[in-house]
């Protein structure tokens, strides 16, 4: 479903309760609306009925003071009738004045000349009867006057001489005074007012209406007044348009006013409130769908040529993205989808960078794994032939001692091949920790210079020196590798006879160490990459001289992690190399170092090796009885229990990677020993990390060695253990 | 057969691989010139011609196929037996293979000496 349709749907389910509400409301208005005009009907009603009555008591009472008059009771009733005729004379609304008796034979009506004969008063006027009935005055019904020949009514008053209704005093009245009363009420010209009798005859009508005076109201009117004395109802039928005619009847005289009031004069107002709503309803929906609409317009118009943007962002064109949107949360997705493509984009360079970066290392990697192959061959080929010297050598005291050396030296170089590769990989997955000390720089380097010197590393080059001190805050075995590795890396790289300049000195807070030599240099693209780990290649048949391109690789990182830096420069190729290394400085009050206690000879011991590796638990064994120590082997983990258990050993010496149990599991087993349980333990590995160390701590070990065990190293733990 | 007096020059610029096959071929009766690099070895063949070469490959200055060349031309008689660490780039093997066809014998390192002395035996009674 479109935007727009859901706008639309929204703007109608929005409407809809307030067009209910507005409805009932105005329907509970017209309802009111038309209560209070039917109301204000009927009160009207009901005053006009009053001010008809209040006339008609009034013509009541005018013939009651002349019904107390004297001449009555006179034999004769001419004096009666010249005050009768002068009353009548002051009355213009009354036709005439007649005297009857009870039964309704007049004795006296002023239209008649004295001793003319008299009519009886109408039979259907009930109004003679209820006097003498009630003795009190009444108003008379609309008769056609036996003397007056015209429509009109009476007002009868009882005279009573000694408590007999001897005469009925009447005045017949000219119904146009009602309806002169009904023209003052001021009646809306389309209402019709109308007064009728007792009898449902009209006594008068509002507007011009001689013609229906006397007349009986129409049989609807009739049929209502004879049910209720007041109300209200519609479609009256007194004239041909539809009517709502408010009436009340008179409870003392029995007349009625009603009046007929055109329907359109009740519903107009109604038509109108109702005309109002639906227009109003009709506004607000036509202004919510144009709403709808337009808005719908200005989200989902950029919202398609995003999505087109989007789409060419896929198919990896260059998206054109709208530049007229209003609405902020569009515009919001607009720049995210920029911002999106330009990070596709970054992304896709990095990638492709990346993939070359890799490319270039795996090549790397292969040549690195060549000139590894080639650097490890070569102290074996040297080692496997000083051993077939010692097996031969015989009593040749001197060539073994010849061939011995070599093994010693060249198992250190492979040892340090061994170290300087772990090194690197420790350093380059960030596991290195550093352990540093303050310390004078300038003595470790010369220190260095003054070994190699002693080990005739530099007899083929001329060395020249030039160290101050500077204080530092380092792991000094670091320091001493990135010195090393540096001078190591200007020895193979300069022929013989040559000159290896080192100068360290304090500058601006940094201790600055350059090596200077004058072997064949650097091209300017081999410098960018020459602290690259595995990144020495292409370089031919001489690629070997570079080693295996870890020294340098070593330096710049133990540099990097103590807070330094490295460079190298070269005037070019055969022009020599320098290679800087600085490292933060700090200013030192120089403290006293302790000097390491010289050694001393260890309490002899009773030690248990276990190990599966035959010439390593031999060399354990012949160091340690050189030592004077007792020793005791097991070549696996189950006979080393075994042992442990028979000889009670003062110290075990663990290998972790045993063949059958390993050497956590024995440390635990033995921990688990009411025998065993409190003797030390050394672990011997070929990891010296930090979670090896660990876990060994956890199975028990006391202390931790890495193979190859340097002997020192082993007497001192010995020691240490007590 | 007779080794006693047979002259062998080893080329290698590694001092400890030199000094223990010396010391090995010596014990084996040989008579022993050494030389660090191509320039030194050439320099002794021409003072005093070895009847065997035993050389490295990759040496600093001038490397093992320029001594194998050299010697091939001046001195036919002299048996060649290279020793090389070696590197498994498909590339410097072909190169190894080519410059090695004209060799008696190549032993890659590390090698048991016995092997060598066999083949010492074997190339001189060709």
């Amino acid at each position: 479903m479109k935007l727009r349709s859901y706008l639309m749907l929204f703007a109608l389910a929005t409407l809809l309760p307030i067009a209910v509400f507005a409805v009932v409301v105005g329907a509970l208005l017209i309802e009111s609306q038309r209560d209070t005009f039917r109301s204000a009907a009927e009160e009207r009603t009901l005053a006009v009925l009053n001010t008809v009555e209040i006339d008609l008591k009034s013509s009541i009472s005018t013939v009651e003071a002349l019904a107390v008059s004297p001449a009555l009771d006179a034999p004769e009733l001419s004096g009666f009738r010249s005050i009768a005729a002068s009353v009548l004379s002051t009355q213009p609304d009354w036709r005439t004045i007649n005297l009857a008796l009870p039964t309704g034979q007049q004795v006296m009506n002023l239209t008649r000349a004295a001793g003319d004969p008299l009519p009886f008063i109408p039979s259907e006027d009930s109004s003679v009867a209820r006097v003498v009935q009630t003795r009190k005055p009444a108003v008379g019904d609309m008769v056609l006057g036996p003397t007056t020949k015209r429509w009109d009514f009476a007002v009868r008053v009882p005279i009573i001489r000694d408590g007999v209704i001897k005469y009925i005093l009447s005045a017949v009245v000219d119904p146009s005074a009602v309806q002169q009363l009904l023209a003052a009420q001021q009646l809306p010209a389309d209402w019709i007012g109308l007064v009728l009798d007792r009898n449902d005859r009209i006594v008068a009508r509002s507007g011009a209406a001689e013609h229906v005076i006397g007349e009986l109201a129409s049989p609807a009117l009739r049929g209502i007044l004879a049910s209720a004395r007041s109300g209200w109802f519609s479609a009256a039928t007194i004239t041909s348009a539809p009517v709502y005619t408010p009436y009340r009847r008179s409870d003392t005289t029995g007349w009625t006013f009603a009046i007929g009031i055109p329907a359109h004069a009740v519903e107009q107002g109604e038509t109108r409130a109702q005309g109002v709503l639906i227009i109003g309803l009709l506004t607000a929906l036509a202004l919510a769908l144009t709403l709808a609409v337009v808005v719908g317009e200005r989200i989902s118009t950029p919202i398609s040529s995003l999505a087109g943007a989007a789409k060419a962002i896929g198919q990896g064109q260059s998206p054109t993205l709208p530049s007229d949107i209003r609405v902020n949360e569009v515009h919001t997705l607009a720049l995210a989808l920029h911002e999106a493509e330009r990070a596709i984009r970054e992304r896709q360079g990095l990638m492709e960078r990346e993939k070359e970066a890799l490319q270039t290392a795996d090549r790397s990697k292969d040549e690195f794994l060549a000139m590894l192959s080639h650097e490890l061959r070569t102290p074996l080929a040297a080692l496997t032939t000083a051993a077939h010297v010692l097996r031969v050598a015989g009593n040749d005291v001197e060539k073994a001692a010849q061939a011995r050396g070599v093994v010693e030296r060249q198992t250190r170089h492979m040892a340090r091949l061994v170290e300087d590769l772990l090194d690197v990989s420790r350093v380059s997955i960030g596991k290195a920790k550093l352990q540093r000390e303050t310390f004078d720089f300038g003595e470790v380097v010369e220190n260095l210079i003054g070994s190699w010197h002693a080990s005739k590393r530099f007899e083929r080059h001329h060395i020249s020196h030039a160290i101050a001190p500077v204080w530092i805050h380092a792991d000094r075995t670091r320091v001493e590798q990135i010195v090393s590795n540096l001078l190591d890396n200007a020895l193979k790289f300069t022929p013989a006879g040559r000159r290896i300049d080192v100068t360290l000195r304090h500058t601006a807070g940094e201790a600055v160490l350059q090596v200077t030599d004058e072997g064949e240099g650097l091209a300017a693209p081999a410098m960018e990459r020459i602290f690259d780990l595995f990144a020495q290649g292409e370089q031919g048949l001489d690629q070997h001289k570079r080693g295996m391109g870890i020294g340098l690789a070593l330096v710049k990182r133990l540099s990097e992690m103590h807070g330094g830096a490295v460079s190298a420069s070269s005037k070019g190729p055969g022009e020599g190399a320098t290679f800087t290394v600085r490292l933060p400085a700090i200013v030192h009050p120089p403290r006293q170092v302790e000097r390491p206690a010289s050694a001393q000879p260890a309490p002899a011991r009773r030690i248990l090796i276990i190990e599966d590796n035959d010439d390593t638990r031999e060399m354990l064994r012949a160091a340690l009885t050189l030592d004077g120590h007792e020793v005791v082997e097991g070549h696996d983990g189950a006979a080393g229990l075994a042992a442990a258990a028979t000889a009670e050993p003062d110290i075990v010496l663990i290998d972790i990677g045993l063949p059958d149990i390993d050497g956590y599991e024995v440390a635990r087993r033995l921990r688990a020993r009411p025998s065993n349980g409190r003797v030390p333990l050394v672990a011997l590995s070929g990891y010296g990390q930090a979670a090896d160390l660990k876990r060994a701590f956890e199975a028990g070990f006391d202390s931790h060695l890495t193979k190859p065990v340097a002997v020192e190293e082993l007497h001192n733990v010995i020691m240490a253990l007590k | 057969m007779s080794k006693a007096g047979k002259r062998v020059l080893i080329v290698d610029d590694d001092a400890d691989m030199r000094l223990s096959l010396k010391l090995a071929l010596e014990m084996a009766g040989y008579a022993i010139e050494v030389a660090a690099d191509g320039r030194e070895a050439l320099a002794i063949q021409k003072q005093r011609p070895a009847d065997i070469l035993i050389t490295d490959i990759f040496m600093p200055e001038s490397d093992g196929f320029e001594v194998i060349d050299a010697v091939r031309r001046a001195f036919p008689q002299t048996r060649i037996i290279v020793v090389s660490g070696g590197a498994r780039l498909a590339k410097r093997e072909y190169l190894l293979d080519a410059a090695l066809m004209d060799v008696d014998a190549v032993l890659p390192k590390p090698f048991d000496v016995e092997t060598l002395l066999r083949t010492l035996d074997t190339i001189q009674n060709r």
